[in-house]
């Protein structure tokens, strides 16, 4: 169970963040202003921040950037009303470990959460990641899955380089667009689509337990042959 | 209706007014050197004569003196030499002149007199120039010239500007007072013509003549400037109507979704499929305000702080590895054409592989399986240029401006199953927009479409 700390104004959308995150099995605290946000943050004792861009007395940019020079490294999802690229750049370059923005879906939100938590728990100096029978080598550049090489293009091998690293997380179509791709917008949802499926064929050949799934209406997931099971 | 004070605001009767003023002085000052340079010289000229004839009479001795004055007296046909030899007491003695004058004083040296001289057998006076001299012998030696030869000369030339200046100044105003009116009555058309436009008719136009002069340059940037406005104008009042259009149908089969909910009242596991297409039907209108937000973003032209050298082959690449499976998949052949290595454009590196991304996805998506697209990258003398070539049904000439407005869908697209939602295009043409770049959109030889982006700063795009 992970501790989640929500630095959100508005309570509606506050409630909304916590009312996902806490049917996901996280314990929420929410704050409402900057200061009080800040404060609390620096305790330390959670595992992921939600802060709101705007925030009545110290804005959210301020807080992160507080928070960094306090050392604090808990991973922050920054979420603003506003879209533009520059913002997110600024969001991001203070601290924050990604970015949202208002409106958003909460199943959305809570997969970007699930990423960062993910992202805290594992070591990041593995050269070689592996999932089941599945086998990256990120040095040499190539996969195996059980004993035998798959054929990558390079793209293909980015995204699933991104599967692995968030294996059993759900990630949603804009996220694996923004991971692999590094850009920010809507490509129109069938062309990831397409992208996943040409993997598909590769990683998970006929007569395989299939590693990668669909979750329907949200985005997709690389999970063990068990934690599959359950979907 | 022309009113006298109009003219005295027109800028042409100023600038005739200024220049008159200019005139006139100048040409007084001119005239004014011109008169006396010739009164000094003609002076100098009577001076000239009179010493000479002094010098003269000095050296004939004096038994012969008289003589000498009557011949030098016959010579003067025109009447204008006096001279005159007075005892030393004044008193007359020989020649044409009655007395000594007052104001000439008897030391050798010319003298202007201006009151002129007694004459004999003259009465009246003219001024003349003159000497008196005293002889070895005492007596005293007059000799004067009329001077009135000169004054004529200034009178002539006073005539002169006097004419000169009404000939000319007279008309000029006169003319300047005409040219006026026609500026005039030119910005009392184009206030007729606002008129209307100010009243909300923006297909008007400012009248252009074929002068091309500074009113038709300052009508035609106007119309520039309406053109733009009713662009604009007719981009929103187009949106509302889309908008309205273009949402009913996810609407309304969102809300027979829940219709039949309501209706069948199903347990919780009829619910799970319905409600999933629900959320998809949401999650599309949704998508479709983010691309409007999107659109109303990039054209606050805020954006231009993010602008650098991008290599252009290499967005081509990304947007070329992007698409291509799914070009594959749809048995299209889906080809690039490189520009040479470090072809640089200076850009947003995001945005434009956006706009290249959207304009590579509506090709594929209007054509048929078995056709084929391409990107051309190529160096123009101005930049380069890249073209999104398809084999699909192309674009209808008349539609060609209209697919890059918000919302616009094609009526050949409509019926087919891959519909656009006409907010593709538009995104692009808000980046292009946004870069100074031109699109243009086009046919391809032998059916489809050819968009083509120049990626150099268009200066009537760019608004220079």
């Amino acid at each position: 169970m992970a501790r989640v700390l929500t630095i959100e104004d508005d309570a509606i959308t506050a409630r909304e963040i916590v009312t996902e995150l806490r049917s996901r099995g996280n314990e929420v605290d929410w704050v409402d202003n900057g200061p009080a946000g800040l404060r609390q943050a620096s305790g330390g004792q959670y595992d992921a921040i939600t802060l709101d861009r705007m925030l009545p007395g110290l804005d959210g940019l301020a807080v992160i950037t507080a928070l960094r020079q306090a050392g604090v490294q808990t991973p922050v999802l920054m979420i603003s009303a506003l879209s533009d690229v520059d913002e997110r750049v600024r969001g991001l370059r203070a601290g924050g470990d990604d970015y949202l923005t208002k409106p958003f879906a909460p199943d959305e939100m809570a997969a970007r959460i699930e990423v960062l938590l993910r992202r805290q728990r594992t070591p990041p100096r593995e050269t070689v990641l592996h999932v089941a029978d599945l086998e990256l080598d990120l040095i040499e550049r190539n996969a195996r899955r059980g004993g035998s090489a798959l054929e990558l293009l390079p793209i293909e091998f980015r995204l699933l380089e991104v599967l692995v690293r968030n294996s059993g997380q759900v990630l949603t179509r804009t996220m694996i667009f923004e991971a692999v791709w590094g850009y920010h917008f809507d490509p129109g949802t069938n062309v990831i689509d397409v992208h996943i499926g040409r993997l598909r064929r590769k990683v998970d050949p006929p007569g395989a337990t299939p590693l990668i799934r669909t979750v329907r209406g949200s985005g997709y997931r690389l999970a063990e042959a068990g934690l599959a099971q359950t979907e | 209706m022309l009113r006298l004070s109009d003219h005295w605001r027109s800028a042409t009767t100023r600038l005739i007014l200024i220049y008159g003023a200019f005139f006139v002085l100048w040409s007084v000052v001119l005239v004014g050197v011109v008169y006396w340079e010739t009164n000094r010289y003609l002076s100098h000229v009577v001076d000239a004569i009179v010493e000479q004839r002094a010098r003269y009479l000095v050296g004939v001795e004096r038994p012969r003196l008289p003589e000498a004055m009557d011949s030098t007296g016959a010579l003067d046909l025109r009447g204008v030499m006096s001279i005159g030899l007075f005892a030393a007491d004044g008193a007359y003695v020989e020649g044409n002149l009655d007395r000594v004058p007052v104001d000439l004083p008897v030391d050798g040296a010319i003298h202007g007199l201006p009151n002129g001289l007694d004459r004999r057998g003259r009465s009246e006076r003219e001024p003349a120039r003159g000497l008196a001299m005293r002889l070895p012998s005492g007596e005293v030696l007059v000799i004067a010239r009329d001077t009135s030869v000169v004054d004529q000369v200034g009178v002539i030339i006073r005539h002169a500007l006097l004419w000169g200046l009404s000939l000319t100044v007279i008309p000029g105003l006169v003319g300047g007072l005409l040219l006026s009116r026609r500026p005039l009555r030119r910005v009392r058309e184009i206030e007729a013509a606002i008129e209307p436009i100010a009243r909300g008719d923006l297909g008007r136009r400012l009248p252009v003549s074929k002068l091309g002069d500074e009113v038709d340059l300052l009508a035609a940037i106007v119309n520039r400037m309406l053109g733009e406005i009713e662009r604009l104008i007719g981009e929103v009042k187009g949106v509302c109507d889309n908008i309205a259009h273009d949402l009913r149908t996810p609407l309304t089969r969102l809300r027979t979704q829940l219709y039949r909910l309501q209706q069948d009242g199903t347990g919780a596991e009829g619910l799970a499929p319905t409600l999933e297409r629900c959320i998809a039907e949401v999650d599309a209108l949704l998508d479709r305000f983010r691309a409007l937000l999107r659109i109303s973003e990039l054209e606050d032209l805020r954006r231009r702080g993010g602008f650098a050298s991008v290599d252009l082959g290499a967005i081509l690449n990304e947007v070329h590895e992007l698409y291509a499976p799914l070009a594959e998949d749809q048995a299209i052949a889906f080809r690039l054409d490189a520009p040479p290595p470090a072809t640089t454009i200076h850009g947003d590196r995001h945005l434009l592989f956006e706009a290249f991304s959207n304009l590579v996805a509506n090709a594929i998506k209007f054509t048929p399986s078995g056709g084929e697209v391409a990107v051309r990258a190529s160096i123009e003398r101005d930049g380069p240029r890249v073209d999104i070539v398809d084999n699909g049904p192309g674009i209808p000439r008349g539609e060609r401006d209209a697919v890059l407005r918000r919302f616009y869908r094609s009526e050949c697209g409509r019926e087919t199953p891959a519909q656009g939602y006409g907010l593709g295009l538009s995104i692009v043409s808000a980046i292009v927009r946004l870069h100074g770049f031109r699109l243009r959109i086009g046919g391809n030889d032998g059916g489809g479409t050819r968009v083509s982006v120049d990626c150099w700063i268009d200066a009537i795009a760019a608004g220079v």
